[in-house]
């Protein structure tokens, strides 16, 4: 569906991607995993023909941007980060006037908003202004507007960036139905959660570079421990020396981090050297930390 | 899909959003000018007229009515493409949302242009029916000066789009009412002939699209055409329409397609 081969994107003296591979597959859910201004944003973009590359090439739906602009949108959904709907219109013309972007006829229009509508829980609000609706209602819609077009390949740029978990969780629910569906889906987010969740495959973007790719789990086999401790000690001058437990120790200005495949053999460790930490934390292993070994950062920092 | 039916589709989409509030829009397209003909060229035109002055014949109303089908045009014209072009790229961002859709950048422009061509010509063509039943046209012809207007409004929706988008910040187009639109208003030949103006001023009305709309509606309105004249008052317009929505273009890839 996409190929890259060293795509760029320079704004003029700074460059927001720098020379990026990847390929998306028919069906998948695709996933770009960073922090902000890591060039996420600007890779979407280039994806849905609304930027040009500066460097590299770029495929999409078998086309180029660049000269078929016009005719990949015609087959894409796409989420932005921020809203954009027409707030001056209803929830229903919001869909009409969207769908006659794409040529559609208006009873084909009006069929699929009935549907659309269901599908995203926002039936009962069809004639309510865009104005009343909640932060999740909001999106709910603007994803119901990127699939007026029937698209073959789902953009969505943070899609519940600024949500309550609430909101979120049902986003979600609506993201894995159309997954089972067979769109393919690709997007861009900070929430290791969320891309653990949907994503089959994803890349880790850091500093306008894919610094890893694979599936969640594959990822995590690959760059981390199965579990981390994480201790906490308040505040004191001077850390006790744990380098030598766990197979890798990180520490973080509030907290120190010990990746182990044996968690509470750690544990056991930290208090047989008479040490008390003020919290501790056996978890499994997530994206969060491989991005942390990866980059020395924590992803929302 | 093609290139037209996109652009129709833009157009189609302000028409929705307009009969939200086409009420409010009374004011500036229907009543302002109906205000202006009454106030000025009927009850300040029965002063004018006892001083009878050199109107080329033709009584103060006859005289102000044509000129009030180019102010009509010109002021229906910036409410389309002046805050509502500011607000589909940065305010609401709806240019945005449209992007993202097969419809092109320029396709965009052409049809907030069609859409403001559209609110033009019915804006003039209702207020020449109210002016032609008060009596002020005095050709048949005159039933032709919305076209005159359509050319006028068309030039200045491109001209204001173009600064709309151009530019970043928004006292630009509080300025461009103020200090642009108030005096073309005053002094581009829609009261009193620009020939009362100092001679060094009056290229620089010769260089507004106002005076060109003004001067191609009242000979539409009077029937007394000038081949050569009227064919500038045309080419200028259109002229000022296509570059201004060149620039428009340009500044919305720039905005839209970074």
């Amino acid at each position: 569906m996409i190929e890259a081969r060293s795509l760029t994107k320079r704004y003029d003296d700074f460059t927001a991607v720098d020379g990026i591979d990847f390929t998306v597959e028919r069906g998948e859910t695709f996933g770009f995993l960073g922090p902000n201004g890591a060039g996420k944003s600007s890779t979407m973009r280039m994806i849905g023909a609304v930027s040009p590359a500066s460097g590299g090439t770029l495929r999409v739906l078998g086309r180029d941007p660049e000269h078929d602009g016009s005719a990949i949108r015609q087959r894409l959904g796409v989420v932005p980060q921020e809203d954009n709907l027409d707030l001056e219109l209803d929830v229903g013309q919001n869909l009409l006037v969207y769908g006659r972007f794409f040529g559609l006829p208006r009873d084909e229009i009006r069929r699929r908003t009935a549907e659309l509508l269901d599908f995203v829980q926002l039936a009962d609000r069809k004639d309510a202004r865009v104005d009343s609706l909640s932060g999740g209602m909001k999106r709910r819609l603007t994803i119901a507007r990127a699939l007026v077009n029937t698209p073959e390949l789902l953009l969505l740029d943070e899609p519940t960036t600024g949500l309550d978990p609430q909101a979120r969780h049902a986003l979600w629910d609506r993201l894995y139905r159309l997954k089972q569906q067979g769109v393919t889906l690709v997007l861009t987010t900070h929430y290791m959660d969320e891309a653990e969740q949907l994503c089959d495959r994803l890349v880790i973007m850091d500093r306008a570079k894919i610094v890893a790719e694979g599936s969640p789990r594959s990822l995590i086999d690959r760059f981390v421990e199965r579990e981390v401790v994480e201790l906490r000690f308040g505040a004191q001058n001077g850390l006790p020396p744990l380098d030598d437990l766990g197979s890798h120790v990180e520490v973080l200005q509030d907290r120190i981090v010990i990746g182990a495949d044996d968690g509470d053999g750690v544990v056991d460790q930290v208090h047989a050297r008479g040490l008390h930490p003020e919290t501790v934390l056996v978890r499994r292993s997530t994206l969060e930390d491989v991005f942390l070994r990866l980059t020395g950062r924590s992803l929302n920092d | 899909m093609s290139a037209v039916a996109r652009t129709l589709s833009v157009a189609g989409w302000q028409a929705d959003a307009y009969r939200r509030v086409w009420r409010g829009s009374l004011t500036v397209s229907f009543l302002n000018p109906i205000f202006f003909l009454v106030s000025i060229g009927v009850l300040l035109g029965t002063l004018v007229d006892r001083s009878d002055p050199d109107l080329g014949g033709l009584s103060y109303l006859e005289f102000v009515a044509p000129g009030l089908v180019a102010v009509t045009a010109m002021q229906t014209a910036a409410s389309v493409t002046t805050f509502p072009v500011k607000a589909g790229l940065k305010w609401l961002r709806t240019y945005h949302a449209v992007v993202a859709t097969p419809v092109k950048v320029r396709e965009l422009v052409a049809g907030v242009l069609v859409w403001a061509g559209a609110r033009v010509i019915v804006a003039c063509c209702l207020f020449v029916l109210v002016a032609a039943i008060g009596g002020a046209f005095t050709s048949p012809l005159a039933a032709l000066a919305p076209l005159a207007g359509l050319l006028c409004g068309l030039a200045f929706a491109a001209g204001l789009a173009a600064v709309s988008s151009g530019t970043d910040s928004d006292q630009w187009l509080v300025a461009i009412f103020r200090f642009v639109l108030v005096p073309l208003f005053l002094f581009s030949g829609t009261f009193f002939p620009i020939e009362q103006l100092p001679d060094w001023i009056q290229p620089l009305a010769w260089a507004t699209p106002l005076w060109h709309g003004v001067a191609l509606s009242r000979d539409l309105a009077t029937g007394e055409l000038d081949g050569l004249l009227d064919t500038v008052h045309v080419v200028y317009l259109v002229v000022f329409t296509v570059v201004g929505a060149a620039i428009t273009v340009r500044a919305c890839e720039v905005r839209l397609r970074r």
